[in-house]
């Protein structure tokens, strides 16, 4: 399990994009070098929430290795968000979902947003919202009946974000070390 | 932080780093408190304390109980219990406040538990008396957490009419104050915070004249990003300094939005991270070098060591900067370093050197504007006016590169605090008491001269047994 979402305000206006400061467009390969180090702050994030999740040695290659498979792949939706006006063609943060299948249950096609990160000064002011629809749409468009989030247990700011839009707990994941 | 009207050396102990080649002051000042810390454990054992309760009603006989305790004292009671804020009239509570620690963070001594930390808050409840005649009672509490801290506090309110909180770790001071001030309905202060801060402000205010700038003008670079500092820089944004210009630096360099530990600190520092999100515009990143360059002022409450700041950080900065360097007992740079390396002006936690930035020119006039007020809180906005009235008070022996502050030894200025603290009240409808000026200002004159008359009568009346002489073995060898 990794996952979720840093940081992403906690604003509840309707998404006006006129207002949003942040543009979302589909990853590419060149910007891998903006975004390792933003995947990377956010699973740091998610280390502060529980022991469990400390951060390997190695996540710097790791993070590199799946967000290049998955910026071409049909299945994952990968979105850049970059800042507008000064901030234009700044990779200030991204999103990574997938698609899956579920073999018991239906829909069968769940769009599973795993990693949301927006640098601490593009938060708020909507742009959660903005991503999360955004993100939404693009899953949707892959076949996606469901949307579903995971995140540390523990990442309030996490939770509160996605209850507000309608999400519940469907399935929990506890853990202890073996 | 200078926070004593005895030489810091006396609250503080001194820093075990490497000690400045020339720096005899921080080998005097070790030594110094080594003798003054054997002096002082002597005095505790001889006097046992160093406050006690004092009947402020003439007792002649068992008789007059009937009055001061049952039966009489059940109307009183009633009284109060038809209208509660009737405590600030009948009891005590008008004058008494407490003073709550958890021990958390005491002194520079860190962690050492509530029974530990109780002689710094008689020291503390001596200098409210001393100084604000304010009764000031020590309550150091054992809990484990900031919920079991507040609900303890604020389950004490009742007898007090206002809260000193001292003495607490950051962050978790900052959240402890936010919570409590919103609960209670009494003032709420912690002098690690404010009481540093607005003398913090008040020397700057002053420090800005003298040099011709103003403060919605300069650029300023606060080193350390402690309790102290984020409420200074808080003041310093509500005096009309733009967050541009300002500047934090902390152990990991300039505090900037996109600093790697900016989540973390979402999480564990909000208020850290408000300040990092707001200020340093344009984005410098770096170290402290970085940050002085060209800067107006740095006011640093960090480290004591006065390797800290170094002369090349003040020649970075615009000609004739203002550099405070206000840790205790070792500043982060000497005064006489700061000056020859161009600083115009320089300011200090010791009294020792000129222009001492001290809590206890703040605190005692604060609560003695408040407690007159019967005030509910203290927004900054009364925090502002004390630091504005003490740097007013500095002019009147005139306003010098060494006289940017009044000393401990001018308490003339301190009533005109508590008036203006209690002027500022009143205005923002927060005053259970609405005095004009001069009644706060004569009042507070009584209250505070009071304390010295009671200390000379108890000792003429040798109830106050005098000092005994310093440790005649360790003095007087045979």
């Amino acid at each position: 399990m990794s996952a979720n979402k840093g940081g992403a305000g906690r604003t509840s206006a309707p998404t006006d994009q006129s207002t949003v400061p942040i543009r979302l467009r589909p990853a590419k390969e060149s910007d891998l070098p903006a975004l390792v180090p933003l995947l990377l702050r956010l699973k740091r994030l998610n280390e502060e929430f529980d022991p469990l999740l400390k951060v390997r040695e190695d996540a710097e290659q790791q993070a590199r290795q799946i967000l290049k498979s998955d910026i071409p792949n049909p299945k994952s939706v990968v979105l850049v968000a970059e800042g507008t006006g000064a901030d234009r063609d700044k990779v200030v943060g991204f999103v990574r979902a997938n698609v899956r299948e579920r073999p018991f249950y239906a829909p069968v096609d769940e769009g599973v947003i795993l990693d949301i990160y927006l640098l601490p000064l593009y938060r708020r002011r909507g742009v959660g919202e903005h991503v999360l629809a955004e993100t939404s749409a693009a899953l949707k468009a892959k076949g996606a009946g469901i949307v579903t989030a995971e995140f540390p247990a523990q990442n309030e700011i996490a939770s509160r974000f996605y209850t507000k839009r309608g999400f519940r707990p469907i399935i929990a994941i506890q853990a202890r070390s073996l | 932080m200078a926070r004593s009207a005895v030489p810091p050396a006396a609250s503080h102990r001194p820093s075990r780093r490497k000690a400045a080649p020339a720096a005899p002051a921080a080998e005097r000042s070790e030594e110094q408190t080594d003798q003054l810390g054997e002096r002082s454990v002597e005095l505790s054992r001889y006097f046992g304390g160093k406050i006690e309760t004092v009947p402020k009603v003439p007792v002649s006989s068992l008789a007059d109980f009937a009055l001061w305790y049952t039966p009489g004292v059940a109307a009183v009671s009633r009284a109060i219990q038809a209208d509660p804020d009737r405590a600030f009239e009948l009891t005590g509570r008008w004058n008494t406040i407490a003073i709550v620690t958890d021990g958390s963070r005491v002194l520079g001594l860190g962690e050492i538990g509530p029974e530990a930390a109780l002689p710094v808050m008689e020291g503390k409840a001596l200098l409210f008396k001393v100084l604000g005649g304010v009764d000031a009672i020590p309550v150091p509490i054992r809990t484990r957490s900031p919920d079991e801290f507040i609900s303890t506090v604020e389950a004490m309110a009742p007898a007090f009419g206002g809260i000193n909180l001292e003495d607490i770790a950051s962050p978790k001071c900052f959240g402890i104050l936010e919570r409590l001030a919103k609960r209670l309905p009494i003032p709420v202060w912690h002098d690690d915070q404010l009481g540093t801060a607005a003398a913090t402000v008040a020397g700057l205010l002053n420090a800005l004249e003298l040099t011709h700038r103003s403060v919605r003008e300069v650029r300023t670079v606060l080193l350390g990003a402690g309790a102290a500092n984020l409420v200074t820089a808080r003041l310093l944004l509500a005096l009309g300094h733009s967050p541009q210009k300002l500047t934090l630096v902390d152990q990991k360099g300039i505090l900037h939005a996109e600093r790697d530990d900016l989540d973390e600190l979402e999480l564990r520092n909000p208020w850290k991270y408000r300040i990092a999100l707001t200020t340093n515009g344009g984005g410098r990143t770096g170290d402290l070098m970085a940050a002085v360059k060209g800067a107006d002022v740095l006011l640093a409450a960090s480290t004591p060591n006065p390797d800290t700041v170094r002369p090349e950080h003040v020649r970075a900065m615009a000609k004739g900067p203002i550099v405070f360097a206000l840790a205790n007992p070792v500043p982060e740079i000497w005064p006489e370093v700061a000056r020859s390396a161009g600083a115009a002006v320089v300011a200090t936690g010791r009294s020792d050197f000129p222009n001492q930035v001290n809590n206890s020119l703040i605190f005692p006039a604060v609560f003695r504007g408040v407690l007159d007020a019967r005030a509910r809180a203290i927004p900054d906005e009364v925090v502002l006016a004390a630091a504005k009235e003490l740097a007013r008070g500095a002019k009147r022996k005139g306003l010098t590169t060494e006289h940017l502050l009044p000393t401990m030894e001018e308490p003339e200025v301190f009533p005109e605090i508590a008036a203006a603290v209690g002027d500022t009240a009143v205005r923002l409808g927060i005053a259970r008491r609405k005095l004009s000026h001069d009644e706060f200002l004569e009042r507070a004159r009584t209250l505070m001269g009071r304390p010295a008359q009671l200390v000379r009568a108890l000792a003429r009346a040798r109830l106050t047994p005098p000092m005994p002489r310093a440790g005649p073995r360790r003095r007087r060898p045979r």
